[in-house]
């Protein structure tokens, strides 16, 4: 058996806002082997927001272990964290967050030049794998000039690009009518199938549906 | 990041966005501007007393009398009549004077031919264009033999020859002064200078001849002296303190009724007065690259709280508080040294056409450049550094989640 690629112990997060305590996630305990496909599912409120800027290593637990892919997170200083969010997660976003007045291929290639990749081989690597995307004929137009569904795809070829260990998905379809979201669904199942580990983060029973598994998330908690 | 990224990066953020870095910059260049062009004038000023310091005279001493003292009443200086030819003949002997030259002047009406003009006329001796720096152009100048026998023979300034329509074939020729027939020997070349008295108007005669004809006495307005040496200045000094002193019989710790004057020293304290001036209207002008550097610190704030979602984005996918401190202090840095390479070039073009317009010759300082490139270096970091630490310390899920 391989080390799973999460590892959360007893993880919980507590907002303090001054006057009260609001905890957001209570004793949350959660593994994902390598090449699983997790759906985290639970309505607006239930603490899947904490959970995705927990697993994204956007936020730290204040309390319990997080282990990402052998990496304990909750020792990690600022630079730290961002070098594991760097290498380690992809993450796609609901409004796809593509940096404005940048091309498809400089969006993609970003990741790698906080890696310290030289522009050449980064914009290699960038194009190759909006290519696999069939994003091909779009490397040099702007997020503006792109459909909704075309955005998210090159958020999910900027996501992919550092071969990260985790693909990290916060309602990956949430903008996109429902033929663009089936077709990142279908983006997604295939890239389970060539081995990729991917969280999934929705409200939605039928996105939900596409993974393997889902892990439900109730007022904080995991409820089955 | 790599610094090319870097570089790449605040490039394309400026260019996005063309009216407002123009403006943003503005107040850089304004400021670079002045301060290149007030040094350069400045400096050209500074020239321009340097080479009148050049044109004055080799090693020049001016002897001026002293003033008369009436009872209580003290008159001006130059008043007393103490100082004389003979004076000046004593002092050509003294061992560190290289050249005496006595002046005996008065305005007279100079004519030739049917052109006429009132002028200068200064009786003097051969050693005037030594100690004045003058050289001749046509002919030659006043010999001992004329004043010996205080010939009527004139020197012309090169501004009154052409005054007067005096050329090389006039030589030979007379002309009036006041009424008597003067032989034109010579004409000096022109000296120029700036100033309010032009060097190259006036005519020069014997002094015997001037003191005969012009002003009927032996006293001198000044006695100019050409010390042998620059180091030598001090000891002609007192040597020719000491000679007159005796001349006139003034004790120890009695008032001379002479002044010694070092016109050197008087322009040199002038000439540094000036370069005192261009620091001060630098420092002023400095005072606007500071404004400058306040405008760029105002849009790099606005900035950063507009792109508060990018650098959420770019935290997200890795970047490092360094990365984004990094990314907005080059944008600001280009900002201010992209200002201040046009705030130079406007500079200089100023400061040549004000050269052109003052007429001075137009001096160029590298130097002046490098200060001012690293001056808005300087400012870039210092009003970049605020913002785009403000940036950096985003959180990136509140960053994230930002309209």
């Amino acid at each position: 058996m391989s080390e799973p690629i999460i590892r959360l112990e007893d993880v919980s997060r507590v907002y303090d806002t001054g006057k009260v305590l609001v905890p957001a996630l209570v004793d949350v305990d959660l593994t994902i082997d390598p090449g699983e496909f997790v759906a985290i599912i639970g309505p607006s409120g239930s603490g899947k927001t904490t959970m995705m800027n927990i697993l994204g290593c956007l936020d730290r637990p204040t309390g319990g272990r997080y282990i990402l892919d052998g990496t304990p997170v909750e020792e990690l200083d600022d630079d730290g964290l961002a070098a594991v969010r760097n290498r380690s997660i992809g993450f796609v976003f609901q409004s796809y967050n593509l940096l404005p007045r940048t091309s498809a291929l400089e969006n993609v290639a970003t990741p790698l030049a906080y890696q310290g990749v030289g522009r050449r081989e980064r914009l290699a690597r960038a194009q190759a794998v909006l290519e696999a995307l069939g994003l091909g004929d779009r490397l040099h137009h702007q997020p503006t000039e792109l459909s909704g569904g075309q955005q998210q795809r090159v958020g999910i070829a900027r996501a992919l690009v550092t071969e990260p260990a985790l693909l990290l998905a916060d309602e990956p379809t949430g903008n996109l009518d429902s033929r663009a979201g089936a077709e990142v669904i279908e983006l997604f199942r295939r890239l389970h199938a060539s081995g990729r580990t991917i969280v999934l983060i929705t409200h939605d029973p039928d996105v939900a549906a596409a993974a393997e598994r889902q892990v439900h998330i109730r007022d904080g908690r995991i409820a089955a | 990041m790599k610094l090319g990224d870097l570089v790449r990066l605040a490039l394309s953020r400026l260019g996005t966005g063309k009216l407002r870095t123009a403006l943003t910059m503005l107040g850089v260049i304004i400021g670079v501007a002045s301060v290149v062009a007030l040094v350069s004038v400045g400096q050209g000023a500074t020239a321009g007393i340097n080479s009148r310091l050049q044109g004055l005279g080799t090693n020049l001493l001016s002897i001026i009398p002293g003033s008369t003292t009436t009872g209580v009443t003290r008159g001006a200086l130059g008043s007393v009549t103490t100082l004389t030819i003979e004076d000046a003949t004593a002092l050509a002997t003294l061992p560190d004077v290289a050249g005496v030259a006595p002046e005996l002047a008065s305005q007279r009406l100079v004519v030739a031919g049917d052109q006429n003009e009132t002028t200068t006329v200064i009786g003097t001796s051969p050693a005037y264009p030594l100690v004045f720096a003058y050289s001749m152009w046509q002919g030659s100048f006043l010999t001992q033999a004329s004043v010996d026998h205080a010939l009527r023979v004139a020197v012309l300034g090169n501004a009154t020859a052409s005054n007067l329509g005096v050329g090389p074939s006039s030589i030979g020729s007379t002309i009036d002064i006041s009424g008597l027939p003067f032989e034109v020997v010579g004409i000096m070349q022109p000296k120029g200078g700036i100033g309010f008295q032009n060097p190259d108007d006036e005519v020069l005669i014997p002094v015997t001849t001037a003191r005969d004809l012009f002003v009927g006495t032996d006293s001198v307005r000044t006695i100019g002296v050409s010390v042998a040496s620059a180091k030598q200045m001090d000891a002609a000094t007192a040597e020719i303190t000491a000679l007159l002193d005796q001349r006139h019989g003034i004790g120890a710790g009695g008032t001379p009724d002479f002044t010694i004057q070092n016109q050197a020293q008087l322009l040199s304290t002038v000439g540094s007065i000036s370069t005192l001036l261009t620091v001060l209207l630098a420092g002023i002008a400095s005072i606007s690259l500071v404004v400058g550097g306040i405008g760029i610190m105002n849009i790099m704030l606005v900035s950063v709280r507009e792109r508060t979602r990018e650098i959420g984005i770019r935290k997200a996918i890795g970047a490092r508080g360094r990365d984004v401190l990094l990314q907005f202090l080059f944008e600001a840095l280009m900002l201010s040294v992209a200002g201040g390479m046009i705030g130079i070039v406007l500079g200089v073009a100023a400061s040549a056409v004000i050269a052109v317009i003052a007429g001075w010759a137009f001096t160029f300082n590298p130097l002046t450049v490098i200060v001012s490139v690293v001056f808005s270096l300087i400012v870039g970091v210092v009003f970049g550094v605020w913002p785009a630490s403000q940036a950096a310390r985003l959180d990136p899920v509140v960053a994230l989640r930002y309209e």
